[in-house]
């Protein structure tokens, strides 16, 4: 553990590092998509505008493509390009490239589709509250203890809602797309988290039409958030069938109006939650939770996002019995994708906001509702999963701690009984998983590989992206600290899947947990292998045998198992583990919350690179408090937000003061980092509205509008 | 068309482009001055911001004729820079830099700003900063930069 600046903060900061856009090729056309701006309905006539000369433009429509108009998936139901049926608004319709930019859009904007209109859901209530939108398979987590009479035990009923959320990476989505006609390969530049996804999507679409697809990320990938995951397979397949049928490069760089328009978000969740807690013990003896999500249109990933919620719908608490179902709910919104957290925060937004709603009705502080129904060892998860550590305990011993939980507890009461303006603190618990759940890693079977070249430069070949996160540094000191290598000798490849293997996708904060011990565990065979002490002296003496590859093989744990009929056994080997304190300040004339201060303590295992841990937390604590207060993207009567001048994420002026601390460090192992710190801000600061006001909200976005609608009905 | 007479980065510029090109255009398409990102093209996230005549614009909401004259000062003008070199440092020093994508709008709000006010409170910061969106670093670390340059160039002029 020692301070490793980012390999490539320099070239960013004096903007030499190139990010999609800022790459030309000569003869180069320009991308666009045509997409639907109703949400349902037949394509009857699509007329193009006369005062532009159709020839200019090359024009591809589900007809052009030569494989199969399926995006690969796990659930394989979206269409690249619409064919007869639009099932929701965004959905892309044609793509369209042209020489000049500024035509090309002009060319787009005055195409008239004509259309019959089918009915439509477009409000997340009217979807999940209607049970004949349900769509795939219903997810079931029974955890059955017999617990007698619950007359005596305190019920508490309730409905938790949380609403679409837009990554907001601040480049948008953007690939550059070539086809060499001799070799019958595509080549793909583009901004994304998966190299992998983009290839398998160039194979359906060109099918047995071309040899090779070959797919490289730039240099500078702006944010992805889960956000560039999988719609980038839709982006990369068009624009490739663009530069197909020109013959010439194609560069497609989304509008920021487009690129909120048709790309996916988080999925709404409606979470109903119903507890039976002993008025005496404290102990939450029964949990039902009914946990849906609005999936959008099509299925696409949403099953493993319904997959991660449920797993998560119990957050940290051990309950004896315990029954969790989850659902995905069809309507006619964009498919709703991957976002960092992956359904966990809307999970914990509900059980963690129950938990409040709980220890209110008690008449008992919220600390110590928690302190008493805490997973810790000799407990178990619904799965059955046994817990073998008290570090989501002491997360949030030391939260409180911290924080003057206590103190500020007792004194806010009365601050609040004798001043206008609110003050309020609010508590939650957070846990994430890491890796793909269950069997997953099994599956996903990842490959890696290293070369050490003749002058002792180690080059890391891995599908994993660097989109600001720092993982490519990460990874590299891995490596290099594992066998105490110069750092500036290390380095991960730009990925590209001709070069690298497929170490799977940059996703379920998996890259430095999953990846990252698998190159450090290579590297440290390598160095038993050959024996050498210093490696530079080693290659030094046997130059003849460099060049040299190094490959290695993801090894499940054996004793991980999982059911995925059942949902019982290990459904993630290791969790991160958090506890959080929110601070607010209310204005009852505004109906404005102010954020104060938040504190975070987090167990995610070994810190690599402290910096970029600690810039991980606070980037997704921030974006967190964003979608508690202020972020959604779509509501009936309201519409649909156009770009960041209606879609208001928090700026310089209204984060709170944070304070991070990390525990647990020792141990050997880095564990996930990436998704937790979305997942449990939310509803801390929902929770510190509650203690602030004694009104609880069941719904975020917590704005004035929202506060003003609740306290009316009260 | 339009002929024009302005400087970037010091230099004379005499370039003829159409009236309506975005000074971002200019900078990015024909100066091929790529350091300054397009976000939003409508003036709301601020990765496109340059100093104009010492103020911190959004090149994307900036149309030809108004650069007509004008001193304009982009990101690639860092190393001459000392004020934008110490905001660098800073920034390098604190992790202020994760995807970058919003960075180089950062340093020129930041370095408009420290141009004309060099001891900027806390607020000042934020306010100066809050035309400018970052979703990776929660502006933590941005913030604290500033104020660690801040610090540096006061110290250096003493």
């Amino acid at each position: 553990m020692k301070k490793v600046r980012k390999f490539d903060a320099v070239p960013k900061l004096n903007g030499s590092y190139k990010f999609l856009d800022d790459y030309t090729r000569p003869n180069l056309l320009y991308g666009g998509f045509l997409y639907a701006k109703f949400h349902h309905g037949k394509l009857k006539q699509i007329k193009f505008p006369k005062k532009f000369s159709k020839d200019e433009f090359t024009i591809v429509s589900y007809k052009d493509i030569l494989g199969e108009n399926i995006v690969p998936e796990p659930e394989n139901d979206q269409p690249f390009l619409v064919e007869q049926e639009v099932m929701h608004y965004g959905q892309i319709i044609l793509g369209i490239a042209h020489p000049n930019k500024k035509k090309l859009k002009q060319f787009i904007d005055n195409i008239e589709v004509e259309y019959e209109e089918m009915p439509a859901i477009t409000d997340i209530e009217e979807c999940l509250s209607d049970e004949n939108n349900v769509f795939g398979r219903v997810l079931e987590i029974k955890h059955p203890a017999e617990i007698g009479n619950t007359s005596h035990l305190i019920h508490t009923k309730r409905i938790y809602r949380t609403p679409h959320q837009e990554q907001a990476y601040l480049e948008t989505q953007a690939m550059l797309a070539e086809y060499d006609k001799e070799k019958k390969e595509i080549f793909v530049l583009g901004t994304m988290q998966c190299p992998f996804f983009v290839k398998s999507a160039l194979d359906a679409i060109f099918g047995d039409t071309i040899h090779n697809s070959v797919v490289e990320t730039s240099e500078g990938i702006g944010g992805g958030f889960g956000g560039k995951e999988d719609f980038p397979n839709i982006i990369a397949g068009i624009t490739a069938l663009l530069a197909y049928k020109s013959g010439r490069p194609v560069k497609t760089v989304l509008d920021r109006e487009d690129d909120i328009q048709i790309t996916t978000k988080r999925h709404p969740s409606r979470v109903e939650v119903e507890s039976y807690t002993d008025p005496i013990t404290h102990k939450i003896r029964k949990l039902n939770i009914d946990y849906r999500l609005d999936a959008g249109a099509f299925q696409t990933l949403s099953p493993v996002v319904l997959s991660r919620g449920v797993l998560h719908a119990s957050s940290g608490y051990a309950v004896e019995d315990c029954y969790i179902k989850g659902r995905l709910f069809r309507s006619n919104t964009p498919s709703n994708g991957a976002f960092r957290g992956f359904g966990a925060p809307q999970a914990l937004f509900a059980i963690e906001s129950h938990i409040d709603n709980v220890a209110a009705q008690l008449g008992i502080d919220p600390y110590t509702l928690r302190k008493k129904n805490i997973l810790k060892i000799g407990k178990e998860f619904p799965t059955s999963q046994p817990i073998i550590e008290n570090h989501l305990e002491d997360c949030l011993e030391k939260v409180i701690e911290i924080s003057d939980y206590h103190e500020k507890y007792r004194e806010y009461k009365q601050w609040n009984l004798e001043h206008k303006v609110k003050k309020g603190i609010g508590l939650s618990l957070g846990l994430h998983g890491g890796g793909y759940t269950g069997n997953g890693e099994k599956i996903l079977n990842s490959k890696i590989k290293l070369v050490i070249e003749k002058n002792a430069d180690i080059n890391i070949y891995v599908a994993n992206t660097d989109m600001g996160q720092g993982a490519h540094t990460t990874l590299a000191q891995m490596v290099d600290e594992a066998i105490e290598h110069p750092h500036n000798k290390t380095r991960v490849v730009i990925p590209n899947t001709n070069k690298a293997p497929n170490s799977g996708p940059t996703v379920a904060s998996r890259t430095i947990y999953i990846v990252g011990n698998m190159l450090r565990n290579l590297i440290k065979e390598v160095k038993k292998e050959l024996g050498f002490d210093n490696l530079e002296t080693y290659v030094k003496a046997h130059q003849a045998d460099f060049p040299r590859e190094f490959r290695s093989l993801f090894k499940p744990d054996p004793q991980a198992i999982f059911d995925d009929e059942t949902y019982k056994g290990v459904a993630y080997k290791d969790y991160s583990w958090a506890a959080c304190v929110v601070e607010i300040t209310y204005d009852p004339t505004t109906y404005e919350i102010n954020l104060e201060k938040c504190w975070n303590v987090l167990d995610i295992g070994e810190t690599v690179n402290p910096e970029i841990a600690r810039g991980q937390v606070e980037g997704g604590v921030v974006q967190a408090l964003g979608w508690g207060l202020s972020e959604f993207f779509y509501k009936k009567g309201f519409g649909r937000k156009q770009g960041f001048t209606d879609y208001t994420m928090l700026t310089s002026r209204d984060i709170p003061e944070l304070n991070i601390e990390f525990i647990h460090t020792d141990n050997p192992i880095p564990k996930g980092l990436g998704e937790i710190p979305m997942d449990y801000p939310a509803p801390a600061l929902r929770n510190a509205f509650l203690n602030a006001t004694g009104v609880g909200i069941d719904e975020i976005p917590l704005t004035p509008e929202k506060i003003f609608a609740n306290l009316e009905e009260k | 068309m339009i002929a024009l007479k302005f400087t970037v980065n010091q230099q004379d510029i005499e370039i003829t482009v159409p009236d309506s090109m975005r000074l971002l255009d200019i900078l990015r398409e024909e100066l091929n001055l790529t350091g300054t990102k397009e976000g939003c093209g409508i003036g709301e996230c601020g990765a496109c911001t340059v100093i104009m005549d010492g103020a911190a614009v959004n090149s994307c909401l900036i149309l030809a004729e108004q650069c007509q004259g004008s001193r304009v000062e982009t990101v690639e003008n860092l190393e001459k820079d000392k004020i934008l070199s110490q905001l660098q440092e800073a920034f390098l020093e604190n992790g202020a830099v994760q995807c970058g994508f919003c960075t180089p709008g950062m340093l020129m709000s930041a370095k408009a700003l420290l141009a004309q006010n060099p001891h900027p409170s806390l607020e000042e910061i934020k306010t100066a900063l809050e035309g400018n969106l970052c979703r990776c670093t929660g502006y933590v670390p941005i913030i604290e930069s500033v104020q660690k340059a801040a610090e540096k160039l006061g110290k250096d002029a003493k």
